[in-house]
C-alpha cells in the first residue's frame, strides 16, 4: 500500500513508552558506558553522557532511533572531541538591523534557496540568510548531482515520498532555470545470478514508492547502452528516471531567480540567538543586526538542530555523516553514460548507496561517495586512504577507468538525523517556525517537493495575518549564464558580435570566455571570489585546475568590484 | 574560408621560431595565440639564463622572446592573437574553428598544422595532497604570473613543493620580493631541476633543499595555515611515522610539467606515455599526416634554444610537405632502446628512408656515470659518445647522420 505521509507529525505522549525507554536505558548503559543517562523531552529521547569514542556516540544514537520517539537528541560527549566546531560569519555591521518581513529562510543551500523562489511566487517579503560568502557551499556544493529515482528510501518515509516528487519536478524547473538536466538512467548490476532475490526486492520497493519503469535487465540489455561495463556483470535493475543536474548550479539559479522576483538574500550573514515570547519567534540575531521575521523556516542544514535549539524547539540531533569523491578527465567521461553501481547482499539497502559512478550533466564521471560517521559537520578534508578506497571499489565497473584519470576530488558530509529521515514540517511548540531540517541524501532530488510543502505551510501562516496573493509578475525563467562554446557557430557569432568579451576565451582547458566571466560577477547573487566563478562557469575546473585561468579571473573581479585581491582569492573571501 | 599552406597553434619560443622558419620557406601561414600577447610563459620568465646556445648570451625571457618576435614582425609574420582554436577537422586538409572578439567564429583551411602550444603545470590533486582546500595553495608558473606579470604578492610564508626549475627559479624570486620562503621539498632523492639553478636559486639563497621528502596534507579553512611533511621511501610511498608540521601560508607546487596535446587527442593522435606529447617521426611529423608537433608540446625542454629549434625543424618539414603535390604514404619504425636506459627519446619513429643529418633528444632514466651512448643502425655503429654523467633533469640533445638504414638503436653502455 502507498502511504502519503506528507505533512504528517507524530508526536509521543509523555511516559507512553517508559518500559522501551528503561529497557534501552540499560542497554546503552551495559553495552556502550555507564555514563549514559536516558530522558525523554518533547517527544523525543534525549542521551547525555561521556563516552570514549565516536564511534560510541553513534552507536548509542542509533540504538536509540529504534524506540517510536519522533527524534533522537544525542548529547552524549566523547571524549576529547570538540564536535561543536564552526565556521562562523566574521564579518560584523548593522546592515539588516530593525528589517522586519514576512518570511525569514535561514541557510541558502538547494533546500533554502527553492523555498525561498516557491515563496517569491506570491506577494510575500522575504529574508534569505546563509552565514557563508556564497549559496550552496556544503551539502550543496558537496554532493555528486545526482537527482535519484527514489527507489532507495524506505517505503513510507518522506524521504521516499519527496524524492520521488522532486525528481518529476526537476526537469520542467531545470529548464525554466537554464541549468543543464539529463535523465539518464541508474543500473544497479549484479555479479551473481543468486541475487534475483534482491531484484525482486528493489522492483517491490520502487513500485511502493511509484517510482515509474524500474526494471530487469539483463547483460545484454546493459551492453546496449553501457558497452564498457565490467565482463563480471550478470544483469542488473533498470531506474531510467535517474537525472543528472549541477548542484551549485542548480542552487545559484535557484537563488537568483528568488532574487529576481523580490526576495533578498543576505550572505556571510549568520543566525547567532532567537528571542521568544509567548511560544514565538520575536525576533532574530544575526552578525549583521537583528531582525524581526513573522515567520522562520529553518533549512540550516548540517546545523539546522542548532537552530532548533535556539527557538527552544530541538527534537533531533545531526550528525555529519562524511564522504569522499574523486572527479575523473573528461576525456573519460565517453566511457560511460549513465549512473552505474554493483550491489551485493550485504552491500544493498544499507544507508548509504555506497557510491558508484556517475556521468555528471557536465561529462565527467565522478566516483563515489563513500560514507562514514565523524564528529565535524565542516571536515571537509580529504584523505588518500579513502580516495583510494573509492577509487578501489568503484573503477573496476567499467572497463578502461584507472586512478590517473583523477583530476581532482573532494569531501562533503550529510546532515544525518538518528530518525534517518528528513524533518518536513511546522513546529508543535514554536508557532511561526517550520522545519526543512534533517536533509540528506536524496534532498537534492526532493529540494522541489519539499519546496512546495513548506511553502504551502508558510503561506497557511502568513495568511493569519494578511492577504497572500500569487503574483501575476512572477518569472519563472532565468537566462543565466549563457555557455557560449556550447552553442552553435550561428548563435555564438551572434553573441560575440553583440558583445565582444563573448570572443575572448579565458580558461582554455573548459573554454569559457571573458564574458562569461563578468556575467558571473555581475549576475542577481554576484559572484566575488574566483571559486564563487568557478562554481557558476566551470572556469577553472578543467585539466589545468586554473593555473592559468586563476589570476586573470582575479583581476577582473577586482577591477568591476575594487575587492582586494587578497580576498578575491580566499575561500570565506569577497565580503561586502 | 581563407586557406593557408600552414598554422602555427601558439606564439611561445617554438611557435615563433617555427613562423620565422615558414616565412623563410616562403609559404603561405598564420600563427594562432589565445593569449593578448605573443611569446608564451617566456613573458613571465624575467629571470636570465635564456639563450646561451643560441645566442651565446643571458637573456631574460622577454628578451628571448622579443628577438623571434622583432624577426617575426619584420618578416611580415600574421600573427591573430586574442584567437582561440575551438575544434580542427580533417578535410582533404585541416579545417580549424576560430574564435575571437573581432570575427565572432570563423573557419580557415590549411594543409599543414604546427602544434606549438606547450605545456602546463601539474596540480596538487595528481599528486595526492589531501586535506583542506585553503586558499594559498599555487602552481609555481601561477605564482609566478602573479608576481611578475600582475605585480601581486599575496605570498608570505613559503613552502615549495618540488624541486623543478619553476619552484627554484620561484624560491629565488619569492625571497627577493620579500618572502620568506622555508625550503624547497622534493620526494625524489635527487634534484629535478637545473644543477646552475640549484646553486643561482636555492644556494645563494640560503634557502634550504630537504630530499626525499613530501607534502603530503594541507591545513586551513580559507587560508592556508600549514602543510604536513614526510619522509618518503625510494618509491616515493610516505613513511609512516616521519610527519612534521610546517606551518606557512602559501605552498607553491613544482611538481612537473605535461605537454598540452588536446587538439592532438581530438584529432585521434597517439602520445607517447613517457612525454606525453604526440609520437613523432625524424620530420617531427605526428602520426597523423600533415599534423607536426614542437616545443613543451612535443615534450617537455629544460632549455628554451631547444624548443625553438624543434619548431624550426617542424616548420621547414611543415613547409615541405605543405608544397608536395603527390604525397605518398610513410613507412615508419620505432627508435629502439631499452626503458632501464633511457627516460625516453624524441622522434620516437623515423621513416624507413630517412636520410640526412636528424637530431634525437633524449634523457637518461636515472643518474648515470661514465656512460657510452651507442647508437646503430643497418648493423653498424654510427653514432659513440662518452659522458662522465648523464641525468634525468639534464636533456641531451645528439646529430645523427642517418642514409636510409630504415632502423636504428639507442644504447647506454
Amino acid at each position: 500500500m502507498y502511504i502519503d505521509i506528507r505533512m504528517s507529525v507524530c508526536n509521543t505522549e509523555e511516559g507512553t513508552y517508559m518500559k522501551e525507554l528503561n529497557k534501552l536505558s540499560e542497554k546503552l548503559k551495559k553495552e556502550i558506558d555507564a555514563s549514559i543517562e536516558v530522558t525523554e523531552t518533547r517527544g523525543a529521547v534525549r542521551l547525555e553522557g561521556t563516552v570514549k569514542d565516536w564511534d560510541s556516540v553513534i552507536k548509542a544514537g542509533e540504538k536509540a532511533a529504534e524506540l517510536p520517539y519522533r527524534g533522537v537528541i544525542n548529547d552524549i560527549q566523547a571524549n576529547g572531541i570538540d564536535s561543536s566546531k564552526e565556521r562562523k560569519a566574521e564579518l560584523k555591521d548593522s546592515k539588516l538591523s530593525g528589517l522586519k518581513m514576512d518570511v525569514m529562510v535561514i541557510g541558502g543551500g538547494i533546500i533554502g534557496c527553492s523555498i525561498a523562489r516557491e515563496l517569491a511566487k506570491y506577494n510575500l517579503d522575504i529574508l534569505l540568510v546563509d552565514k557563508e560568502s556564497d549559496l550552496g557551499l556544503h551539502q550543496s556544493s558537496r554532493n555528486d548531482g545526482m537527482v535519484h529515482p527514489g527507489v532507495m528510501p524506505k517505503p513510507g518515509t518522506k524521504k521516499a515520498y519527496y524524492n520521488v516528487r522532486g525528481n518529476e519536478m526537476y526537469a520542467a524547473i531545470a529548464k525554466d532555470l537554464n541549468v543543464k538536466y539529463r535523465t539518464i538512467g541508474t543500473y544497479v548490476m549484479f555479479e551473481n545470478k543468486v541475487i534475483d532475490v534482491l531484484a525482486r526486492s528493489l522492483i517491490k520497493r520502487a513500485e511502493r514508492n511509484r517510482v515509474k519503469g524500474v526494471r530487469h535487465v539483463s547483460r545484454k540489455q546493459i551492453l546496449e547502452n553501457e558497452p564498457n561495463i565490467s565482463d563480471s556483470v550478470v544483469g542488473g535493475i533498470y531506474m531510467p528516471t535517474t537525472g543528472v543536474c549541477p548542484p551549485y548550479e542548480m542552487t545559484i539559479a535557484m537563488g537568483e531567480s528568488a532574487v529576481i522576483n523580490g526576495a533578498k538574500i543576505s550572505l556571510s550573514t549568520q543566525v547567532t540567538g532567537m528571542q521568544i515570547e509567548n511560544g514565538k519567534i520575536h525576533s532574530v540575531n544575526t552578525n549583521r543586526g537583528n531582525v524581526f521575521p513573522k515567520i522562520v523556516i529553518n533549512a540550516a542544514g548540517l546545523f539546522s538542530d542548532m537552530i532548533a535549539q535556539m527557538a527552544g524547539d530541538r527534537f533531533f540531533t545531526i550528525h555529519p555523516r562524511k564522504g569522499q569523491v574523486a572527479l575523473l578527465d573528461k576525456e573519460k567521461g565517453r566511457l560511460l553514460d549513465s549512473v552505474v553501481s554493483i550491489v551485493s547482499l550485504n552491500s544493498a539497502f544499507q544507508k548509504t548507496k555506497g557510491g558508484g559512478l556517475v556521468k555528471t550533466a557536465d561529462g565527467n564521471i565522478l566516483v563515489g561517495p563513500s560514507a562514514y560517521e565523524q564528529p565535524y559537520k565542516e571536515d571537509y578534508s580529504t584523505d588518500y586512504e579513502d580516495i583510494d578506497r573509492v577509487l578501489s571499489k568503484n573503477l573496476r565497473y567499467i572497463k578502461g577507468l584507472e586512478k590517473k584519470d583523477v583530476i581532482t576530488y573532494l569531501a562533503g558530509t550529510r546532515a544525518a538525523t538518528y530518525k534517518e529521515d528528513f524533518i518536513v514540517e511546522e513546529s508543535l511548540y514554536i508557532s511561526n517556525l517550520i522545519h526543512a531540517a534533517g536533509i540528506q541524501s536524496p534532498g537534492y532530488a526532493s529540494a522541489p517537493a519539499i519546496a512546495l510543502d513548506i511553502a504551502e505551510m508558510a503561506i497557511k501562516k502568513a495568511k493569519e495575518y494578511r492577504q497572500v496573493i500569487k503574483k501575476e509578475s512572477f518569472i519563472k525563467e532565468r537566462k543565466g549564464i549563457t555557455r557560449v562554446a556550447g552553442m552553435d557557430n550561428e548563435s555564438r557569432q551572434k553573441f560575440i558580435e553583440q558583445n565582444q568579451d563573448y570572443g575572448k576565451i579565458l580558461c582554455r582547458c573548459e573554454e569559457i570566455s571573458k564574458g562569461e566571466i563578468l556575467d558571473a560577477v555581475n549576475s542577481p547573487v554576484p559572484a566575488l571570489t574566483v571559486d564563487a566563478v568557478k562554481r557558476r562557469t566551470r572556469a577553472g575546473m578543467g585539466r589545468c585546475q586554473g593555473g592559468f585561468c586563476k589570476p586573470l579571473i582575479a583581476e577582473i573581479i577586482h577591477q568591476e568590484t575594487g575587492i582586494e585581491i587578497e580576498s578575491i582569492l580566499s575561500k570565506g573571501g569577497g565580503l561586502q | 574560408m581563407i586557406e593557408f599552406d600552414v598554422v602555427t597553434i601558439g606564439s611561445g619560443p617554438a611557435g615563433l621560431a617555427a613562423a620565422i622558419e615558414l616565412s623563410r620557406q616562403g609559404v603561405a601561414h598564420v600563427v594562432i595565440e589565445r593569449e593578448s600577447k605573443s611569446g608564451g610563459i617566456l613573458k613571465q620568465c624575467i629571470h636570465d639564463g635564456f639563450g646561451l646556445h643560441r645566442f651565446n648570451e643571458r637573456l631574460t625571457g622577454p628578451e628571448y622572446a622579443g628577438r623571434f618576435l622583432d624577426e617575426a614582425i619584420e618578416k611580415g609574420v600574421e600573427i591573430w592573437n586574442d584567437t582561440f582554436v575551438s575544434k580542427i577537422e580533417k578535410d582533404d586538409g585541416f579545417i580549424l574553428t576560430l574564435v575571437n572578439s573581432e570575427k565572432g567564429v570563423f573557419k580557415i583551411k590549411v594543409k599543414a598544422i604546427i602544434l606549438a602550444n606547450g605545456c602546463r603545470e601539474r596540480t596538487g590533486k595528481q599528486i595526492n595532497i589531501h586535506g583542506t582546500r585553503p586558499a594559498g595553495i599555487y602552481t609555481a608558473g601561477t605564482a609566478q604570473y602573479f608576481i611578475n606579470i600582475q605585480g601581486y604578492m599575496p605570498f608570505n610564508k613559503c613552502v615549495i613543493l618540488g624541486s623543478g626549475d619553476i619552484g627554484l627559479i620561484m624560491a629565488r624570486r619569492l625571497t627577493l620580493e620579500g618572502a620568506e620562503v622555508l625550503g624547497v621539498y622534493e620526494a625524489k632523492d635527487s634534484p629535478s631541476g637545473l644543477t646552475r639553478n640549484i646553486s643561482q636559486c636555492l644556494e645563494d639563497f640560503n634557502v634550504p633543499l630537504y630530499l626525499s621528502k613530501t607534502v603530503t596534507k594541507v591545513f586551513g579553512e580559507d587560508y592556508l595555515e600549514g602543510v604536513q611533511v614526510m619522509s618518503v621511501d625510494k618509491d616515493i610511498r610516505p613513511i609512516e611515522g616521519t610527519d612534521e608540521y610546517v606551518a606557512c601560508d602559501t605552498l607553491i607546487l613544482s611538481v612537473g610539467l605535461i605537454p598540452e596535446n588536446e587538439l592532438a587527442k581530438s584529432l585521434d593522435i597517439p602520445l607517447d606515455s613517457r612525454t606525453k606529447g604526440p609520437v613523432v617521426d625524424e620530420k617531427l611529423m605526428t602520426m597523423q599526416d600533415g599534423v607536426f608537433s614542437c616545443g613543451n608540446a612535443l615534450h617537455v625542454n629544460d632549455l628554451v634554444d631547444y624548443v625553438s629549434e624543434s619548431g624550426e625543424t617542424a616548420a621547414k618539414n611543415a613547409a615541405e610537405y605543405a608544397k608536395q603535390k603527390n604525397r605518398v604514404a610513410r613507412s615508419v619504425t620505432d627508435v629502439n632502446y631499452n626503458n632501464e636506459d633511457f627516460l625516453y627519446i624524441v622522434p620516437q619513429k623515423i621513416s624507413r628512408e630517412a636520410e640526412g643529418k636528424v637530431k634525437f633528444y633524449f634523457r637518461s632514466a636515472d643518474i648515470k656515470e661514465n656512460s657510452t651512448v651507442n647508437i646503430r643502425a643497418g648493423g653498424k655503429t654510427i653514432f659513440k659518445r662518452k659522458y662522465n654523467v648523464l641525468r634525468p633533469p639534464e636533456m641531451e640533445a645528439v646529430e645523427i647522420e642517418l642514409s636510409g638504414e630504415g632502423e636504428i638503436t639507442f644504447e647506454l653502455i
